[in-house]
């Protein structure tokens, strides 16, 4: 049974296009989902019914790929996404303390959904960034060198855009 | 601050800037032309040419690159090139700037590189974390494709043809091992493979394929330019050409610094990255990337070279240098790293998956002052004395992640045997008791209070 698509309903040509460039299918799999995650945020089980659709390969199979990457996000996370690096660099320059400031001065707790839909949290290993430590990704963007007034620069620009698109949809 | 020496950089002149060097930029400088050059020059004197410049993988084995391109079976086509971008031994942040300033350097030694090996498909596999490499790379390739320097009849040459295809993993340590970054291209769960059949005769798709590291690769062009003489200026036994050194933790300018190969840890340490942060004092470095066997304070006078390095007893790996003060509790250290490797095992194999778990757990519950009389023999006969083949993990896998969460284990304890044996003893951790600074905010496990695990 293929799944007709739905989140991917619009990526067609682009689809296709990344398909061409490999030798075989099944290597369009990790590109695929990374549209599907730019699209609805994380990875359904309906979005892996459709990728599976898409390449010729069963749901299991594409299971299997989503539950191994750790950045396949499989639950639905905040608009903004914060991965917050806990490896040595960053845990001894103040990861813990950077968890911390967020939870008690912004309510964003780890492995949370804030209540409003806008921030979630999550420890990664190693982001490479151990130059800036401490470093996180908030989204697509490496923010590093994280200092108090840091966060709530970067916690404030993420509310400004968020009530951007809130007053634009009025 | 004593004198610090100024080299010539190559690779990296401006880090400062973090500027992307786009096409019409890297043209007005000469970019591409040593790509048109070796149109003209036979695979096998490019070959030859890397060969004697010595350079050797900069991913962190430290493989000598010709000798690694010889190694394809003769008249087995279609062969593929994979750039590993996988960048991701914890330490290691050097990779990152090439791809984001200097993108069509990268796709230049790509060329020559193919043009090496007779390859028409080159990946570049990046991390999924490297949002920005990877759009950097995209538009830098595109502009490439635009201009015929890559596709089909390249730089107007009938019948060259070099392909590049961008490629982003999605969140595997595993990933940058090179069996295992093939299979994740394919479209698997990054597993590695049984090494024989070695990619170069069976890789990707089944076909003759050569892995190399970025850094690698992007000093292709330069040897190929000024000769192999000139790599060999900086040189150390057999290490050779100027490499990047990523240095973290805590010495006040961290960042990643350009140097030859007979810069000596001490003096990257105090003179390049202005010594140790608010007056502390040093307490362990580890020299090559987390999985690497740690060195005190004494052992730190050493070339970064690969030899100068192994004399230490240690492994120079990918360059990384990760400096911890005296604040740092080497047990808790050692912890963080355990969970790494526990977190990044693939679960292949029984030695690696429940070796790895279990050095975390008995490391940890001896940080949180559970530790029992008979712990450090376990942590021994687990990862044995931080050599390979000794303890149940390092050998007995596919790949070398179980070594590499077993050597931090056997050297932590060897370097610090009466602090893990006082933690052991008191059934506490002197450093939290200290509070010294990442317990300030709230005591506790880093990674323990994330994961909620309990303790064992």
């Amino acid at each position: 049974m293929t799944a007709m698509p739905e989140i991917l309903k619009d990526d067609a040509e682009e689809i296709e296009r990344l398909i061409g460039k490999y030798p075989s299918r099944r290597s369009a799999m990790l590109p695929l989902l990374w549209i599907v995650q730019r699209r609805a945020g994380w990875v359904s089980q309906g979005a892996m019914e459709e990728v599976a659709g898409i390449l010729g390969v069963t749901v299991a199979e594409v299971y299997e790929v989503v539950s191994f990457y750790t950045m396949f996000q499989q639950k639905p996370v905040g608009r903004f996404h914060i991965a917050l690096c806990d490896t040595l660099s960053c845990a001894i320059c103040g990861t813990h303390e950077i968890a911390a400031y967020l939870a008690e001065k912004h309510g964003i707790e780890m492995r949370k959904v804030t209540g409003d839909g806008l921030f979630s949290m999550e420890p990664v290993e190693c982001i490479g960034a151990c130059a800036n430590a401490p470093a996180l990704l908030l989204n697509e963007d490496l923010v590093g060198d994280l200092t108090p007034a840091g966060i709530d620069a970067m916690i404030e620009e993420c509310r400004r855009k968020a009530g951007a698109t809130a007053a634009a949809a009025r | 601050m004593p004198e610090v020496a100024e080299w010539e950089r190559v690779l990296l002149p401006d880090i400062e800037k973090n500027e992307t060097e786009w096409l019409a930029a890297y043209l007005k400088k000469g970019g591409y032309d040593v790509a048109r050059k070796a149109l003209d020059m036979e695979p096998e004197s490019i070959v030859a040419q890397v060969k004697e410049s010595g350079l050797r993988g900069r991913g962190g084995a430290g493989f000598p690159t010709g000798m690694k391109w010889s190694f394809l079976p003769k008249g087995a086509f279609p062969r593929y090139l994979a750039i590993n971008a996988d960048e991701s031994e914890p330490g290691t942040c050097k990779d990152r700037p090439l791809m984001e300033q200097r993108p069509h350097t990268l796709i230049e030694g790509i060329i020559c590189s193919c043009l090496a090996i007779e390859s028409e498909t080159a990946f570049i596999y990046i991390r999924g974390e490297y949002y920005k490499s990877a759009k950097v790379m995209e538009k830098a390739v595109a502009e490439a494709y635009a201009e015929g320097f890559l596709g089909a009849n390249i730089f107007g040459r009938e019948g060259k043809r070099v392909d590049i295809v961008v490629h982003r993993g999605a969140g595997a340590y595993i990933c940058g091992e090179e069996t295992a970054l093939l299979t994740s291209l394919e479209g698997y769960r990054g597993y590695p493979k049984l090494k024989p059949p070695f990619p170069a005769i069976s890789g990707l798709y089944g076909k003759p394929t050569i892995i190399n590291n970025v850094e690698t690769i992007i000093n292709v062009p330069y040897i190929l330019k000024n000769g192999a003489e000139w790599f060999k200026k900086w040189v150390h036994e057999r290490t050779t050409g100027l490499r990047l050194y990523s240095v973290s933790g805590h010495v006040r300018k961290p960042g990643v610094y350009e140097l030859p190969p007979t810069v000596t840890l001490k003096e990257l340490i105090h003179d390049y990255c202005g010594g140790i942060r608010n007056g502390h004092d040093l307490k362990f470095v580890i020299p090559g990337g987390s999985s690497v066997p740690w060195l005190k304070p004494d052992q730190i006078d050493i070339p970064m070279s690969h030899e100068g390095v192994a004399a230490a007893g240690s492994m120079l790996g990918s360059s990384a240098v990760m400096v911890c003060d005296h604040t740092v509790c080497p047990v808790w250290a050692l912890g963080n790293l355990s969970h790494f490797y526990k977190h990044e095992s693939c679960g292949q194999c029984t030695p690696c998956r429940e070796g790895s778990s279990w050095l975390y757990k008995i490391v940890r519950r001896i940080e949180a002052g559970g530790g029992q009389p008979g712990d450090l023999d376990t942590l021994y006969s687990l990862a044995g004395e931080g050599t390979p083949g000794s303890g149940m993990i390092s050998g007995k896998s596919i790949c070398a992640l179980g070594d590499a969460a077993a050597w931090p284990v056997g050297s932590a304890i060897k370097q610090f045997r009466e602090e893990f044996e006082e933690h052991i003893e008191t059934g506490k951790c002197p450093y939290r008791e200290r509070k010294t600074s990442y317990w300030m905010a709230n005591g506790g496990f880093v990674n323990e209070s994330f994961d909620g695990m309990p303790v064992p």
